[in-house]
């Protein structure tokens, strides 16, 4: 176990995902406890307090987003539970639809009483089978105990619930990509202004956070913001679900408490790297956030303030372990394929863009590189940042000048014998 | 008033506006592709990213004006931005220039030329896709060329509302597709995107490969397609590209049609019957007046018709509505004594035409029944028994009506029929052959000029009417 726990508590069985097993749990207690003694402006403030920061890859503080919306002003609000996990590496905030769905229910309704929502909504990744059928069982679970629709708990509070569906865009992940898709137009992000929390979902004030933060709001609300901080570190209060996948012995999904130290946690939780290899590089949270190698891990903690310092970030969670041995030409092209494959093609610098640098790294991973191209990538790359709508042009930039700027030896290499120093082996 | 600083300059800037409108209202230029006054904002192109002191580069057309802020629009780094920007859009954008009707008139050309100018950076294959795709029997679209600015689809969603266009697939293979059952051929408004394309992507087929646009003149002309009256711009050959060895009629056709823009009546659109006013006005025309069908000069057809008309004891004038307003002031002014006179319309609605719509399209299809009506009242035509001479200026009237013993006097542009059945027939010129003002439903008056020479022979009516009055030369 790495460090105290919040959200995996309880043993996974058959039925501990049921309604049944969630309150013998103590579940919906801090729902019963927020409708009988907190105004919704408490809860902003415990969330607020609490220095709850996101878990979809961003880590902005969640009570600051939320303080943007204000309770009854005379138009709906929406909250949206963006599902749609679709970071590569990250499969995390699965773990929570799979096994505790109830968690994620009675965070949204702790969330939706703060900013007075009426209607909610959960995004789901379109690809996901069995984390839709536990929600949308969890949800018609809720429903039937009267812990979903009107006047919830006896209370004048009233709350309905729907799950989508996602048609599978990575882009659709982006909350306002999110809420085009939702709003059924296809998922291209927004430009900002107007923020999403004053003109979001029909163009009404809306709030998108990750599953995991939703889930989070529960455990403050239920034990209080002193619990909350007591775990993970000052700038980084509670606990992080990461799902570790690649060259790792035990991969999976494992909840660590904030500061806790890398290095033991991938030997000691995860079993360490895959048949005993050298640590090459960890790409920390999904590929969007920057790679970093075995020896810059060396120090560093699980917590944002370690990453930052980094220059890199705890991201979605995604932490793929490469092994050494690994080609890391390949691995970017596979990287920049993605991205390639997933740019909404809305505006120019990423249309073009990521399509440019995963083209110019096919050719150097096939052996016809060319001198010059890695100044193109760097090019290509300072382009996309800060230029486009949202963040998927600067994230597959960051992709590519966080391996260059690490492993930029083996490009050269392949440029130059035109074939990869570990015979483009990713195994 | 919102005080902002602009590259050193201080500019008072309307609350509410951008800072892309705050910078174009006051003279200073930022380039755009998708941004467009009348179209919802896109973001799409990056084209206009301008840097604010303290915040870094957005876009200008996003970007709401606020007190004090300090924009520069040509710093060293908004100008690598720009040159970076029009890389991308390069990447996959063929050059094919040298076959592009675009040319001569395409902002990405112009902004390469202006912004950038060099070479691409890229050595990677483009991106294929397809060329000459149909969206419609009068527009193509070559999504090669395509740099998805979507103003295209804004057009057809917030404007013509024919919600007839989308965007298929994503990314760099993004591409623009008509809706299944929303045909772009039944809005006909369609060809406006044409005109809103910032490069090449969307072609007229009735333009398509006929000319490059830099032979081409246009001249301010007024559409007489309905009482609108949408003022337009009438493309024809240059005088010195008339071409001898090719087609001649080429020098006296009209090559395109496109809107001139407007605010007090059509804005920036105008609808698919203005662009084909050549199919409503290149008509085969008459040049020989005749008297009952037999060719005759000029003057002698005069000196005929002022004997008609010193004769007629009950003579009825049918003025035509496509008769500009000098035209019908000259008429009042020499014959509006002597004719009991009733406004005619001229042209009605053709078969699948749209009748009357909420954006431009009006009901009645000529352009100055409202100057007409004003001289000559609104009353609908009376031909009583007893009338003994009509005199007919323009289309549109049922010969079959006339009263049985009545003298036709015909004031006609075009060879039909009925000019042969009049007495004395006159052949006058169109409005694309003169200078004049229709007066639109509204009441606002636009002025058209000349385009091309009259055929030798037909007359200005203006001219004709003074010598009908008492004689003198009228030159045709």
């Amino acid at each position: 176990m790495a460090g105290r726990q919040l959200l995996m508590t309880f043993p996974v069985t058959e039925s501990s995902h049921r309604l049944a097993e969630y309150r013998a749990r103590g579940g919906y207690a801090a729902i019963e406890k927020a409708l009988r003694s907190m105004r919704p402006e408490d809860v902003t403030k415990q969330v607020t307090d609490a220095g709850l920061q996101g878990r979809g890859g961003a880590s902005f503080p969640t009570g600051r987003k939320w303080q943007v919306v204000v309770p009854g002003d005379g138009q709906p609000h929406y909250l949206i539970a963006n599902a749609d996990e679709g970071e590569p590496g990250t499969f995390k905030d699965r773990w929570i639809l799979e096994n505790a769905p109830h968690l994620l229910i009675e965070g949204m309704l702790l969330t939706a009483y703060a900013l007075d929502a009426r209607h909610c909504f959960i995004y789901i990744r379109g690809e996901f089978d069995l984390p839709y059928r536990r929600i949308a069982g969890a949800v018609d679970e809720a429903y039937a105990a009267g812990l979903l629709g009107e006047r919830i708990l006896g209370s004048d509070f009233s709350c309905d619930l729907i799950v989508y569906r996602g048609a599978g865009a990575y882009v659709a992940g982006e909350a306002s990509g999110l809420i085009s898709s939702l709003e059924g137009k296809k998922g291209y992000p927004r430009n900002r202004p107007p923020r999403l929390t004053v003109k979001g979902l029909y163009q009404r004030p809306t709030v998108v956070n990750n599953v995991e933060s939703l889930s989070n709001v529960t455990v403050i609300v239920r034990d209080g913001i002193d619990a909350f901080r007591a775990v993970g570190t000052a700038k980084s209060p509670g606990t992080r679900l990461f799902s570790v996948s690649g060259h790792i012995s035990r991969p999976g999904v494992y909840e660590v408490e904030l500061g806790y130290p890398w290095r033991k946690f991938l030997d000691e939780d995860c079993g360490g790297v895959l048949d005993g290899r050298a640590l090459k590089a960890v790409v920390p949270g999904g590929i969007s956030s920057k790679i970093l190698t075995g020896a810059d891990i060396e120090h560093l903690t699980l917590s944002h303030e370690s990453l930052w310092e980094a220059n890199s970030t705890l991201g979605s969670g995604g932490m793929i372990v490469v092994a050494e041995g690994t080609c890391m030409v390949r691995l970017l092209e596979i990287m920049l394929r993605f991205y390639h494959h997933e740019s909404c093609g809305q505006c120019t610098p990423c249309r073009h863009g990521t399509g440019w640098m995963h083209r110019i790294v096919a050719r150097i991973a096939a052996g016809e590189g060319r001198p010059e191209d890695i100044e193109r990538l760097y090019y290509v790359a300072k382009y996309n940042d800060g230029t486009t709508i949202c963040g998927l042009g600067d994230a597959a930039g960051y992709a590519a000048t966080g391996i260059l700027d690490k492993f930029r030896d083996e490009f050269e290499y392949c440029i130059e014998h035109k074939r990869s120093r570990y015979q483009g082996r990713l195994e | 008033m919102t005080e902002i600083v602009i590259n050193d300059r201080t500019i008072d800037a309307q609350p509410g506006q951008t800072v892309l409108e705050a910078a174009l209202a006051n003279g200073i230029f930022v380039p755009t592709f998708c941004w467009h006054p009348k179209l919802s904002v896109a973001g799409n192109c990056r084209m206009c990213l301008v840097e604010v002191e303290g915040r870094g580069l957005d876009i200008a057309c996003n970007m709401p004006v606020t007190k004090g802020m300090r924009v520069l629009t040509d710093s060293p780094e908004v100008k690598a931005h720009r040159k970076a920007m029009l890389q991308f859009i390069t990447l996959n954008h063929p050059v094919d220039c040298g076959i592009c009707d675009k040319a001569g008139e395409c902002r990405l050309q112009d902004y390469h030329y202006a912004y950038n100018g060099e070479p691409s950076l890229s050595v990677e294959p483009k991106v294929r896709s397809t060329k000459y795709y149909n969206l419609s029997s009068r527009i193509l679209l070559d999504n090669e060329r395509c740099i998805l600015c979507l103003r295209c689809t804004r057009f057809t969603h917030e404007v013509s509302k024919s919600m007839a266009l989308g965007i298929e697939h994503r990314g760099d293979t993004s591409v623009i597709r008509p809706v299944a059952d929303r045909p772009l051929g039944e809005d006909p408004y369609s060809d406006n995107i044409i005109d809103l394309c910032p490069v090449g992507a969307l072609q007229s087929r009735q333009f398509l490969h006929k000319t490059r646009v830099w032979y081409l003149k246009p001249t301010p002309s007024v559409c007489p397609g309905c009482a609108r009256g949408c003022t337009i711009q009438v493309w024809h050959r240059k005088a010195e590209w008339r071409v001898k060895a090719l087609d001649p009629a080429q020098n006296n056709a009209i090559a395109r049609v496109t809107p001139l823009e407007n605010p007090a009546v059509n804005g920036p659109w105008i609808c698919n019957k203005g662009r084909d006013l050549a199919r409503l006005l290149e008509r085969q025309r008459a040049t020989e007046p005749m008297l009952r069908g037999a060719p005759t000069s000029l003057e002698g057809a005069l000196e005929r018709a002022r004997e008609l008309i010193g004769a007629a004891r009950h003579p009825v004038a049918l003025v035509s509505s496509w008769g500009s307003n000098e035209e019908l002031e000259a008429f009042r002014r020499h014959l509006g004594a002597v004719f009991t006179s009733f406004v005619k319309c001229d042209a009605v609605a053709e078969p699948g035409e749209r009748i009357e719509d909420q954006l431009l399209i009006r009901a009645d299809k000529n352009p100055n029944t409202a100057a007409a009506e004003a001289l000559f009242g609104r009353a609908e035509a009376q031909l009583p028994e007893g009338t003994d001479l009509v005199l007919v200026w323009g289309e549109g009237f049922d010969f079959a009506r006339l009263p049985r013993g009545a003298r036709v006097l015909f004031l006609n542009a075009y060879l039909q029929p009925e000019n042969g059945h009049a007495d004395v027939f006159l052949p006058i010129t169109i409005h694309t052959e003169r200078a004049g003002h229709f007066t639109n439903f509204q009441g606002v008056v636009s002025a058209f000029q000349p385009c091309f020479e009259p055929p030798r022979g037909a007359a200005h009516a203006e001219a004709l009417f003074a010598a009908l009055a008492a004689p003198a030369r009228v030159h045709a």
